[in-house]
């Protein structure tokens, strides 16, 4: 589009499908299929609809733009709409929080965009690199700096999660979803975009990305309401895929972890609002022992958790893989380390994910009388499981796709051999062959251990547990491991980490500003005369800078 | 073939992993003077574990347990090859790689934290909780070394890791060598990281609710799970095996001293333990990577 008629000459606007346009538009389309389903059970206003549908259009321009321009406009939408969208249920003060954030990550951006613009006046993607390179040093890197804020603020990168985790949680349920699975994507996307338009940058970003994810791990297993723990374990997700990108051959393991991440955020997310909206409890401690209650959602989360975890056989083992096997080529061993410790960390809150939901003992007698969540949210997880056990038999299913978006990138291709084997330069593995052995042993077992068991007293009391020869009664702390993960508070250094938060030096900037705003009051009362004389001497300033 | 393949590397395992156990009891007691059990004692108490009925049930959740842990002791042992060379034996490994390895050693033990925790026993949570919190800290030292010599011999595939080895890596490498081993004393659930099952000190750990067949499922499980590590860190160091008796051999050797590590020591608690491994084995095990591959 050329808005040389509008009397804008040298600024060209214009959308591309690219093959990685079109990846992330199908994770916001498919994303948004799947959410539609929930809004059934929720009574939402009109307005809410429409807010949705907007942001659903900003986040295709963002991936369909060519420019930086367009690509600014639609962040700038999406920033806003979320706004409107969130504030139906935030409190004043995260909303708050949330708005700050956005606003510092938009204007970062256009001050990026500009500094871009004004080496070679073009906001295309196809001039970026030539405009970079024409930059001088400092430029060079006030437009990385910038970028690379905007980037993380929407990524939640640790230091930059803070408005994040609250914003998850007190979010409607129907839109935590989509929250996760998609806009924290296009934080990703917009990273992907820097990355291969632009500037290179490769080790700095790899060591953000692991120290993210540890962090966030251990900061995730402390947490008792179960939004806070997903949103932290998205943002240590999020920490794996900006690690692989710190790769030079990382764009594959990148984008099948973007994928995987997406409907498994989505699956957890909408289990989740599946409990909370049949109990009305959103926290460990105070849920538990809802397996035989809820048995279809207790089986779909233990497939979300499988795949969170990167356990084979399920699709989440295939994306680690290529992530992993890319940091071995590249021979970043120590960071290959250090991922796979957060990797293993991960275990513990995924545990304690479903033992304090379904497992142990129920904390309530309330809970004893729960049915089954709604058939509209147990449809979308169902899709979405077939989608990973599918990705677990075939994990070379979207190989091809990949392939093409790479090409079009003009980087290393994954080979393909067939669609059940996943192959890299550094191994392979047949999944379809993991999937079935692991199937047959365990469909073995189960069928010898039917046919053996003999008649058994089923429990009817739930208090009928071997207990040292006590008798637990209702008042005996029965669910114990929902405070799981309380033991690292007493290693060293991860309560460290654990103690410390980036809401203590927000909240000295905070402090700051209102004392700076305090001593701007004071001049800027409000007085009539005081705001004319200030205008006068404003005049005069501007009278003396014109005449010079 | 590959059926019969499959079913000889399970039984090898099930006798052998028996074996270890038996004389594992029993060297445990001389350790303590005490003469010990005959060696075949725990086969034949899983035996007869197998014929008893069960006591109690917490519904089907609580089945699934102890059955998902044994295929994932199965499915290891499966995709490790138990020899350097030749044909049979080779199990599953062509298809997997060692990332493949290195996950199934926890899919076992995490099937079993959900039959445990909808058992419902608050000391069998306890166990697990402890083992969970326990588990990122002992794979630590083990994922650095098994890192450092995947890079090393720029493979994933383990036969050919272990053939490949000139001088045992334990020797060329001995920092990766003994920070994996610390690990890996842990994973054998001997002292000092012992406190999952925490015999005396906990009611009993995860097996607490489980009787009859289940009990004998997790015996059998817990001997084939003995052996593939065992087996896995032969390959890994020590050179892998040409022939049953090499493996033999080397497989006992390395018990040995885990056994004799274990009677020697007291108990850590789990915090100290992350504390420990996370210190001490991970530090020699990062400074022996960073010797092992710069260049």
């Amino acid at each position: 589009m050329d808005l040389s008629i509008y009397g804008l000459t040298e600024i060209i606007l214009s959308l591309k499908a690219t093959n990685l346009a079109n990846f992330f538009a199908m994770l916001v389309a498919f994303s948004f299929v799947i959410v539609t389903f929930l809004t059934k059970n929720y009574k939402l206003k009109k307005s809410f609809y429409a807010l949705f549908l907007l942001l659903t259009a900003s986040l295709f321009l963002i991936v369909y733009a060519n420019d930086y321009l367009l690509f600014f406009i639609g962040w700038e939408i999406m920033s806003i709409t979320t706004y409107f969208l969130l504030s139906f249920t935030l409190s004043k003060k995260t909303l708050h929080k949330y708005i700050i954030f956005a606003m510092a990550s938009a204007l970062s951006m256009f001050i990026a965009i500009l500094i871009l613009y004004s080496s070679n006046h073009s906001f295309l993607y196809a001039d970026a690199h030539q405009s970079f390179k024409a930059l001088g040093d400092i430029e060079e890197f006030i437009f990385i700096v910038l970028m690379l804020f905007t980037i993380f603020i929407k990524i939640g990168t640790i230091g930059f999660h803070y408005w994040l985790v609250d914003a998850y949680e007190e979010s409607q349920n129907l839109f935590t979803p989509f929250f996760s699975a998609v806009l924290s994507k296009m934080g990703i996307y917009a990273l992907i975009i820097l990355l291969t338009q632009v500037v290179d940058i490769t080790y700095p970003l790899a060591i953000i990305g692991v120290i993210t994810s540890i962090i966030a791990t251990f900061k995730a297993i402390q947490e008792d309401s179960i939004k806070r723990l997903l949103a932290y374990s998205s943002i240590a997700q999020l920490g794996y895929i900006v690690t692989v990108l710190g790769v030079y051959d990382g764009m594959g393991g990148a984008l099948y972890h973007s994928l995987i991440h997406t409907v498994v955020k989505l699956l957890l997310f909408i289990n989740i609002a599946g409990i909370i909206f049949v109990t009305g409890r959103s926290k460990f401690s105070e849920l538990g022992g809802l397996l035989y209650k809820t048995p279809q959602s207790f089986v779909l989360l233990l497939i979300g958790i499988i795949t969170l975890a990167g356990m084979p056989p399920l699709g989440g083992f295939s994306s680690k893989f290529m992530i992993y096997t890319s940091l071995m080529d590249a021979k970043y061993l120590l960071i290959l380390s250090a991922i796979m410790f957060s990797s293993a960390s991960a275990f513990l809150y995924i545990y304690k994910l479903i033992y304090g939901i379904y497992l142990g003992h129920p904390t309530n007698k309330k809970l004893e009388s729960v049915k089954e969540v709604p058939i509209s949210f147990l449809i979308p997880q169902y899709i979405l499981a077939i989608v990973l056990i599918a990705l677990g038999m075939f994990p070379a299913l979207v190989v091809p796709y990949f392939n093409a978006i790479l090409n079009e990138l003009n980087l290393k291709t994954i080979e393909f051999s067939n669609y059940a084997t996943l192959t890299t330069s550094f191994a392979e593995f047949n999944g379809l062959v993991i999937i079935s052995a692991f199937g047959t042993i365990f469909v073995v077992l189960l069928l010898v251990f039917v046919n053996l068991k003999t008649k058994v007293k089923d429990v009817k009391n739930r208090f009928d547990v071997a207990y040292c020869g006590e008798e637990p009664d209702e008042a005996t702390h029965l669910h114990y491991g929902y405070s799981m993960g309380k033991e690292l508070q007493r290693v060293g250094f991860i309560n460290t980490i654990l103690k410390n938060s980036v809401k203590y030096f927000y909240d000295y900037i905070a402090k700051q500003t209102l004392n700076f705003s305090d001593i701007l009051k004071k001049i800027y009362s409000g007085q009539l005369n005081i705001n004319f004389n200030i205008a006068i001497i404003f005049a005069i300033i501007l009278l003396w800078w014109s005449t010079k | 073939m590959i059926i019969l393949d499959l079913l000889l590397m399970f039984l090898v395992a099930y006798l052998t992993g028996f074996l270890y156990y038996g004389l594992y009891r029993n060297i445990t007691a001389r350790f303590q003077r005490r003469y010990g059990p005959p060696v075949y004692q725990s086969f034949v108490d899983s035996i007869k574990f197998f014929t008893k009925e069960d006591a109690i049930s917490h519904g089907w959740m609580f089945y699934l347990g102890p059955i998902i842990m044994m295929s994932g002791a199965v499915m290891t042992l499966f995709f490790i090859p138990l020899f350097n060379i030749g044909e049979s034996f080779r199990g599953l490994s062509e298809y997997g790689n060692l990332f493949v390895v290195l996950y199934l050693l926890v899919l076992g033990p995490l099937g079993n934290a959900l039959g445990v925790g909808a058992g419902g026993n608050p000391f069998g949570v306890m166990g697990v909780t402890r083992g969970l919190t326990r588990l990122f800290a002992m794979e630590m030292p083990f994922y650095i070394a098994v890192i450092a010599i995947m890079s090393l011999s720029q493979s994933a595939d383990i036969a050919t890791i272990a053939s490949h080895q000139e001088t045992y890596n334990a020797f060329a490498y001995p920092l990766l060598f003994i920070g994996a081993l610390f690990s890996f004393i842990g994973m054998m659930g001997q002292s000092p990281f012992d406190v999952i099952g925490a015999p005396v000190e906990v009611y009993s750990g995860p097996a607490s609710e489980f009787s009859g067949k289940f009990l004998a499922l997790l015996m059998s499980q817990s001997a084939i799970f003995t052996f593939a590590k065992l087996v896995l860190m032969v390959h890994l160091f020590l050179g892998g095996a040409d022939g049953f008796l090499e493996l033999l051999t080397k497989t006992f050797i390395l018990f040995l001293f885990v056994i004799a590590f274990g009677s020697m020591y007291g108990r850590f608690k789990t915090p100290q333990s992350v504390d420990f491994l996370l210190k001490v084995p991970s530090t020699i095990a990062v400074v022996g990577l960073i010797l092992a591959t710069w260049s």
